[in-house]
């Protein structure tokens, strides 16, 4: 069959997700985890995870169910794999909350935690690569988001090896001697494979589609965009594995990650080019709301890079570290996610409840789902805060970072609030529920 | 590949105010494997151009004076459409009695109104709808509501030219 349809396990994800990134900025603003404690600690690993495992990497694996098959046009291989994909991801992300508690020794200290962990993960993560690779092998020759997704998926393999390492080395279960030089030193690797290949590619990818469908932009495959592709695949090789391989032979790993540094500079300038080209040649002229606030987060990665530049020119990397790491993951992917998130559940809501009758009884549009202006300012409010608290980590100000916190779960509540209510129709006129029409489960799709 | 043409003339159609894409579609409908076109025109029928290459056509376009243009089209052998699954190339499709353009639409909005188009149409009848995009959630709406549908991108991956057969599905097997 040719085509897509609604994926049934995806609006499940985004439960789950908006659920950790809820539970992750409560933390960050009641001062669990750094900056109170430092990067490394098993309290900052927490909430660390917390935000990257729980909340984008299960947002990211939920819109690529659905959006895999769009940038293709061929159905997901199976529907049914995302829900047993889910249950290992939740649990295994539950198993390594808790191997980090006792890490810290808050609860009774058991390698059995890791190791279940490391065993959930791989399965979770492993049934959803398998779903979404076998669905792209029959969309070749794939275009070019689809490209993008294909760099992000090797890289959450990568990944996911490295943060298995770590957990069994860390639960004690392996120390084989290269693997234990490798969880001393390969945390920045992790960090960068994970946030800059798995969820940095699939958000390119993602938005190069995305923006240019919903404002009517021509769809990119020109010379930059490549460009975009084969730099940052070739910052990805040189950060990983070049840089594991400086680990074992006693190269120095900073040295390699800077040298992947300059590719992937040069990736970020192409990409920031094309962006601006879909905002610039879009013909629909008045935007959405996802759209005027998918800049927003565009500013936040431009703020991520031009820290990046300045702390290595400046050689504090160190220092600058965490603020870098804040507004690529809260600011970017967070940001970009949650505006998204506004369009394409209201999108998969009304085709679910929509598409069976549409043509044949008088319909409500995709955006008489939402209400813009109540739902703008708690957007408005999730990025002033992110740039706050990113301002907070660079001069050092634990408090104002904490009530930064405070404002993003704040803005993050009222977000999921509208999210709720379009999942309910609660801002559809009366008329707009004729006969035939069922009100969609909030949890997963019902329509097949 | 040595290629036969079929001659259309479409300056007397126009000069007598009819619109010729119909004839034109009817002429490439009936056209044998390895049959091309010669078309006169009184212009460059750029549209026409896109919609003969998403049906899998090579053009040449030459000036011949006058203003007038003579363009040669070729089967090409890509570029070929897909369709429903029911889809048999080799049968003949009735010439569209609709025809719609949502190339400026945002989505979902060209699925809204092809639905709706449908939903008034008689079956056996055909439409064509142009599009900015692939419509992938349509297809399975369409096949669920019993219709055919063949479609696919011009050479220049642009417009995509979508063709509705309703309630054809019972037609086949």
């Amino acid at each position: 069959m040719i085509g897509a349809s609604l994926s049934r396990w995806t609006v499940s994800y985004f439960a789950a997700a908006l659920l950790a990134l809820l539970l992750a900025l409560a933390l960050m603003a009641v001062g669990y985890g750094f900056p109170h404690v430092p990067v490394e600690s098993p309290q900052t690993l927490v909430v660390v995870h917390l935000a990257v495992l729980g909340w984008l990497s299960l947002l990211m694996c939920g819109a690529l169910f659905q959006f895999v098959p769009v940038l293709i046009a061929r159905p997901l291989y199976s529907d049914a794999a995302p829900l047993s994909a889910l249950v290992c991801l939740v649990s295994g992300l539950v198993a390594l909350l808790l191997g980090f508690l006792a890490l810290e020794g808050r609860i009774a200290a058991t390698p059995s935690f890791l190791a279940a962990a490391s065993l959930l993960l791989v399965m979770g993560f492993g049934l959803v690569l398998g779903n979404l690779l076998v669905t792209l092998l029959k969309g070749r020759p794939l275009p070019i988001p689809a490209r993008f997704v294909v760099v992000g998926l090797a890289s959450l393999a990568l990944t996911a090896a490295l943060g298995v390492t770590f957990a069994l080395v860390r639960g004690g279960i392996a120390d084989e001697e290269h693997l234990v030089e490798l969880a001393s030193a390969g945390i920045p690797i992790h960090a960068i494979t994970g946030l800059g290949g798995w969820l940095g590619f699939c958000a390119m990818g993602v938005s190069y589609k995305l923006l240019a469908m919903f404002m009517l932009a021509p769809e990119l495959d020109r010379r930059g965009s490549r460009a975009a592709l084969y730099l940052g695949t070739c910052a990805l090789l040189i950060g990983m594995p070049g840089a594991v391989v400086a680990v074992w032979f006693g190269g120095s790993r900073d040295l390699v990650l800077l040298a992947a540094g300059a590719p992937g500079l040069g990736a970020m300038a192409f990409y920031g080019r094309d962006i601006l080209h879909v905002y610039r040649a879009r013909k629909r002229r008045t935007i959405e709301l996802n759209a005027r606030m998918a800049t927003l987060a565009f500013v936040s990665l431009a703020a991520a890079v031009l820290l990046a530049v300045i702390a290595t020119l400046l050689s504090e990397m160190q220092r600058y570290s965490a603020p870098i790491a804040f507004l690529f993951a809260f600011g970017w992917l967070s940001g970009l996610g949650l505006a998204k998130l506004y369009k394409i559940v209201a999108f998969l809501t009304w085709l679910e409840c929509y598409g069976p009758v549409l043509g044949k009884m008088p319909t409500p549009r995709v955006q008489d789902l939402v209400v813009e202006p109540r739902a703008g300012k708690w957007f408005l409010l999730y990025f002033i805060a992110v740039w706050l608290g990113a301002a907070a980590l660079v001069f050092g100000y634990p408090g104002a970072f904490q009530a930064a916190a405070a404002a993003m779960l704040v803005a993050t509540l009222g977000i999921v609030g509208e999210l709720v209510r379009v999942r309910y129709l609660a801002d559809v006129p009366k008329a707009g529920m004729p006969s035939g029409v069922r009100r969609p489960p909030m949890l997963w799709s019902a329509a097949q | 590949m040595t290629t036969t043409f079929v001659d259309l003339d479409v300056r007397p159609l126009l000069a007598a105010g009819d619109e010729p894409f119909g004839k034109i579609m009817e002429t490439v409908a009936s056209l044998g494997p390895d049959v091309g076109l010669r078309l006169v025109a009184p212009f460059k029928p750029i549209p026409l151009l896109q919609v003969l290459a998403s049906r899998g056509f090579d053009y040449e376009a030459r000036e011949i004076g006058d203003g007038d243009w003579e363009v040669l089209f070729r089967p090409s052998g890509e570029h070929g459409p897909v369709g429903s699954a029911e889809e048999v190339s080799s049968e003949r499709w009735p010439e569209p009695v609709r025809h719609l353009d949502n190339r400026d639409l945002e989505p979902p909005e060209p699925m809204v109104r092809i639905l709706a188009e449908v939903e008034q149409m008689a079956p056996g009848e055909v439409m064509s709808a142009l599009l900015g995009r692939e419509p992938v959630f349509l297809f399975p709406e369409l096949e669920k509501r019993g219709h055919r549908w063949k479609g696919g991108f011009d050479s220049g991956g642009t417009t995509y030219r979508l063709l509705v057969w309703i309630n054809a599905k019972e037609r086949v097997g």
